[in-house]
């Protein structure tokens, strides 16, 4: 479970301070799918970056699964991430020197799984993203939709408790958003906790539960039942 | 995880190949000098390290004083050894002649080799490795010791032991050993026989009436130390043994006696203060460091392309650490790739070694072969690759690694305003290094010209020598000689001396003359010449006459050299008399003009020129201009059948001779040369990726100043500006530091160059025109582009 309280993140530069997140207060639920909405420029990513580690808040707590994570170094954060936390990113992020399957592969290498059980996991993981057929090819010999089914594959391939999309479907056309945001439904149905930033209602309809964020603040929060 | 690293590190090889080949080719090449370079210092630094009493062993020598000099030399003389003995801190003891030529004959099989006399206990001593026969060889008169070579040449397959070989067309040796041939690289590489001492006194009278002689230096003695001796112990027992027994004359020299280790032979033999300091290792660390250095150069490229690919290679990062790498996993990736880079480079570069030894041996002056059979030549390779490797990566690695996660993902990456500086500063240290080798060219070959230029005070145009190494040549009479010659047609003069004129073979402190400060003690080159020779060689009178027939008195004549005349002190030395050995009384009649015998980079010694006809060692022989010098051999050779029956004619130029005495400065100046081309090579091949690289990233900025109107000159300028500031900055560092280390180079030489500013202009504006020209060709072709091309990249 994830337990933020008081989030601030603050920038600074030399003649500008942005405050980014002002005061977040926030829980997520094993098992619930979050989206968080806002106009550009709310906090919406900037607060994704603190939930997968990725950064560290200038004041308040951060409670990842029973950990305080908020002070960790970033070769804390790194070993905090590994394994725990998946990304979905609206550019894929895939490297292009990488073919399909080493790509899903890499996540499973940085937590030095043999070799053939990391085999018969990414098979797994492709096979469920239905792309199998393409393991051999490289990021760019895809579509869009393509390469963010194999990004969903890395995401998923070492069994994160949390996946954190960040517009997951914002280079896609409707029809692979669609297919996109149903693969995200199943992996929540299945049991995994998933944090969604988008800009995009339709999206946001698939989650448990929206947050609105404004000016670095909760102004909403929405469930659907 | 490693397969994965190197799966990666493939990939970003071949996919980015211009800085592949820029990176690879430049490494290759950068090791192979360190490997070429290695193999010549680790060769160097084996020198002599063969024998196995190369920790005991020594030459003895004095430090003498004269003209005011204070110096080594290796002359001793022979009643020193028996003093010597007195001593247990010698465990072996022997006198040798010098390494000289001797007629070595089977039957029909007649060769000219080196070889010295030396006593029983040297075989021992030098560990002499046996083929044939005892090592112990050397204990009768009529005995000889051949090396395998000379053994295989002289008896073919057959057994030479026990057989009768003739030496110097005279005497029948009997031969009791063969003995491996001594290592090219020790001091007794050319040594292919060894005669006995015994042999050597019943041959010569003045060997044996020199063993009580403390007054005549002419000969060379080594030891072995005993196990317990205490060098410096024995240096303060023996110091002063010459100088307690010799004349008072001699006694102003001030001989001090010590050992000189076998392990400084080599590359310890420098003197300075009058002592024994430096030497070849000098060398030996100047090109250690150079090769170091063109390997930095060649890793400085990869460092500053890799980090030059960054923003290409952010994304990547950012991936990474995304999905759960630690840093210490993107380091040793980044590392993974500069390994393999190396590695590749190394395999390249094994084959430019394998096509460049003979050129590189013939450079440096040795065989030099790589040994693939060595374990350890291996390890230190790999051991040498890995921190190759180390040094080439560690700085892309610690600098990719570090980027920003989020930046990164963003397609954001905030370097900063100084993100560039340790590129620039790996930019400048190459081009320092670049011009300074530039520079140190250029002034080593003007040295050397400067050196060549020098009036010679004599003609060596087709002037030869031949020895007298038969007793048929050195008996003969001379004017039958010279008739012979004469008829041939192609012989201009013929005359005799005692010493090459392009050498001084001889010298000698012993001579008196009125006005002579009794507290000096000079020491002449002293050369017996006949009436010819002055005309043969073209000597330059200054003052008075040649030697002449017409006058029976010139056989206690005397002709000196200005330098003599000024050491002499006369004003008008004509007429004067010079007294030699106490009692002979010689009157100048002559002055010529200094004549270059020794180095053509020291100061002229003074020399004395006079008759003694029993002191002639070759004849020396003017060839007419007019005949080709293949057609004028070939008709000495049939004189010389005539003259010297059954013997080889052996001959050498006397121009070819004289340029032998710039042969290691030359070749100095051919390595720095060699190593000034790659390290430039390197360098711009590394600011031509660099450039290509800063043209791709300013593709937008160049689109828009043309949409804004700049002009091709314009946006050249532009792109070339930065590189030009940096290679300026480079000079500026260079030029003093190359001023000072080349002005103690120089200052080592009496007779040496000056350093003009021109060279430093010259060797800045040399490298800055090479920058240019390099980045040139990227800045021009980024400024072609059309802009609707460029402004579509973003």
């Amino acid at each position: 479970m994830i337990v933020v309280k008081n989030l601030q993140k603050i920038f600074t530069t030399e003649e500008v301070e942005t405050t980014a997140l002002n005061g977040i207060d926030m829980e997520i639920k094993d098992g619930e799918f979050v989206a968080i909405m806002g106009p550009s420029g709310c906090g919406k990513s900037t607060l994704l970056n603190i939930l997968g580690l990725l950064d560290n808040p200038s004041e308040g707590s951060y409670v990842f699964y029973e950990t305080e994570v908020a002070k960790m170094s970033e070769r804390q954060r790194a070993q905090h991430r590994k394994g725990n936390i998946g990304f979905v990113f609206q550019s894929f992020n895939l490297i292009d020197e990488l073919t399909v399957f080493e790509n899903v592969e890499l996540p499973l290498l940085y937590l030095k799984i043999p070799a053939a059980e990391r085999k018969v996991k990414v098979e797994a993981a492709l096979e469920r993203m239905n792309m199998m057929h393409r393991r051999n090819h490289f990021p760019q010999q895809l579509s869009g939709g393509q390469q963010q089914r194999v990004a969903i594959a890395r995401a998923v391939v070492a069994k994160p408790k949390l996946i954190l999309a960040d517009e997951p479907t914002g280079n896609l056309d409707s029809a692979n958003g669609e297919d996109v945001m149903k693969l995200l439904q199943e992996l929540n149905n299945e049991g995994t906790t998933i944090a969604m930033v988008t800009h995009s209602p339709y999206d946001a309809g698939f989650a448990h539960r929206v947050i609105n964020l404004f000016d670095g603040k909760i102004v909403t929060e929405n469930f659907h039942v | 995880m490693i397969k994965n690293y190197i799966k990666i590190a493939w990939r970003n090889i071949t996919k980015n190949k211009m800085y592949s080949v820029i990176n690879i080719g430049g490494l290759a090449v950068g090791l192979a000098v360190a490997m070429l370079i290695g193999l010549w210092v680790w060769d160097e630094l084996s020198f002599n390290k063969s024998f196995v009493n190369y920790d005991k062993l020594g030459q003895v020598q004095m430090y003498q004083t004269f003209n005011g000099e204070r110096g080594p030399q290796l002359a001793i003389p022979l009643p020193l050894k028996k003093e010597l003995e007195k001593y247990p801190d010698f465990e072996e003891i022997s006198l040798a002649s010098w390494n000289s030529e001797h007629i070595i004959a089977n039957g029909d099989a007649k060769f000219f080799r080196n070889g010295m006399y030396v006593e029983p206990a040297f075989t021992k001593m030098m560990s002499l490795e046996m083929t044939q026969g005892i090592q112990n060889g050397l204990d009768d008169v009529h005995v000889i010791m051949l090396s395998e070579s000379l053994a295989k040449s002289l008896f073919r397959e057959e057994n030479p032991i026990h057989k009768t070989i003739k030496i110097d067309n005279k005497d029948d040796l009997s031969v009791t050993g063969v003995y491996k041939d001594f290592p090219k690289n020790s001091g007794f590489s050319d040594v292919g026989h060894l005669l006995s001492w015994k042999y050597y006194e019943a041959r010569s009278s003045w060997v044996k009436n020199s063993m009580t002689e403390w007054n005549d230096n002419s000969w060379q003695c080594y030891v072995q130390m005993a196990q317990t001796s205490n060098p410096e112990k024995v240096h303060s027992k023996i110091r002063d043994i010459v100088l307690n027994n010799v004349n008072n004359d001699r006694k102003l020299a001030n001989p001090e006696v010590f050992i000189h280790p076998m392990s400084d032979w080599h590359l310890y033999s420098g003197v300075e203060n009058g002592k024994m300091s430096g030497g070849r290792i000098q060398y030996v660390w100047l090109f250690g460091f150079i090769g170091l250095f063109v390997l930095i150069l060649a890793c400085i490229n990869f460092m500053n392309l890799s980090t030059a690919q960054s923003e290409k290679r952010a994304k990547e990062v950012g991936i990474r650490k995304a999905v759960g790498s630690v840093r210490s996993q993107l380091i040793n990736q980044f590392m993974s790739e500069s390994m393999l880079t190396v590695f590749i480079s190394f395999l390249l570069s094994l084959l430019l070694v394998f096509a460049l030894k003979p050129w590189f041996s013939d450079l440096a002056g040795k065989t030099l072969n790589l040994p693939y059979l060595n374990v350890n030549f291996w390890i230190i390779s790999i051991a040498f690759l890995g921190m190759t490797g180390l040094l080439a990566g560690s700085y892309p690695a610690l600098f990719l690694s570090s980027f920003n996660t989020i930046q990164t993902l963003k397609g954001k990456l905030a370097l900063g305003r100084f993100a560039a500086l340790p590129r620039k500063i790996m930019v400048v240290t190459q081009f320092t290094v670049s011009v300074t080798l530039i520079i140190g060219t250029i002034i080593i070959l003007r040295q050397i010209q400067y050196a060549k230029n020098r009036p010679l005070g004599y003609d060596t145009n087709n002037l030869i020598y031949v020895h007298m190494n038969t007793p048929e040549l050195r008996s003969a009479n001379f004017e039958t000689v010279k008739s012979e010659l004469m008829q041939t047609g192609v012989v201009e003069n013929v005359s005799k001396s005692s010493s090459p004129v392009t050498d001084d073979w001889s010298n000698n402190s012993d001579f008196q003359w009125q006005g002579k400060d009794l507290n000096s003690h000079p020491l002449f080159n002293t050369v017996s010449i006949n009436h010819e020779f002055a005309s043969t060689v073209g000597m330059e009178f200054i003052q008075g006459r040649d030697f002449s027939k017409s006058f029976a008195s010139d056989s206690a004549g005397l002709i000196i050299n200005e330098t003599a005349a000024r050491v002499m002190g006369f004003e008008d030395p004509i007429g004067q008399y010079v007294t030699r050995g106490g009692f002979e009384k010689l009157q100048i009649i002559g002055v010529v003009k200094d004549m270059i015998t020794g180095s053509p980079y020291e100061n002229q010694r003074p020399s004395l020129y006079f008759i003694d006809k029993y002191w002639y060692s070759l004849y020396t022989i003017k060839l007419k201009a007019s005949e080709s010098p293949s057609v004028a051999i070939a008709k000495l050779v049939e004189a010389f059948k005539k003259l010297n029956p059954g013997s080889p004619f052996t001959y050498s130029f006397a121009d070819m001779e004289y340029s032998k005495k710039f042969s290691s400065e030359e070749r100095i100046g051919k390595l720095a040369g060699f190593f000034a081309i790659l390290a430039i090579f390197i360098s711009c091949l590394g600011i031509f990726g660099l450039a290509s690289f800063i043209a791709e990233q300013r593709t937008k900025e160049i689109g828009v100043r043309k949409v804004l109107g700049a002009s091709v000159s314009h946006l050249w300028q532009l792109l070339t500006k930065d590189f030009l500031q940096l290679v300026m900055i480079s000079c500026l560092i260079a030029i003093p530091i190359a001023y000072y280390y080349l002005s103690g180079w120089l200052d080592a030489y009496q007779y040496h160059t000056e350093m003009s500013w021109w060279i430093f202009v010259a060797s800045s504006l040399g490298a800055m025109g090479i920058t240019l020209f390099t980045v040139s060709f990227q800045a021009i072709k980024a400024s072609l582009m059309n802009p609707v091309n460029s402004l579509k990249s973003e």
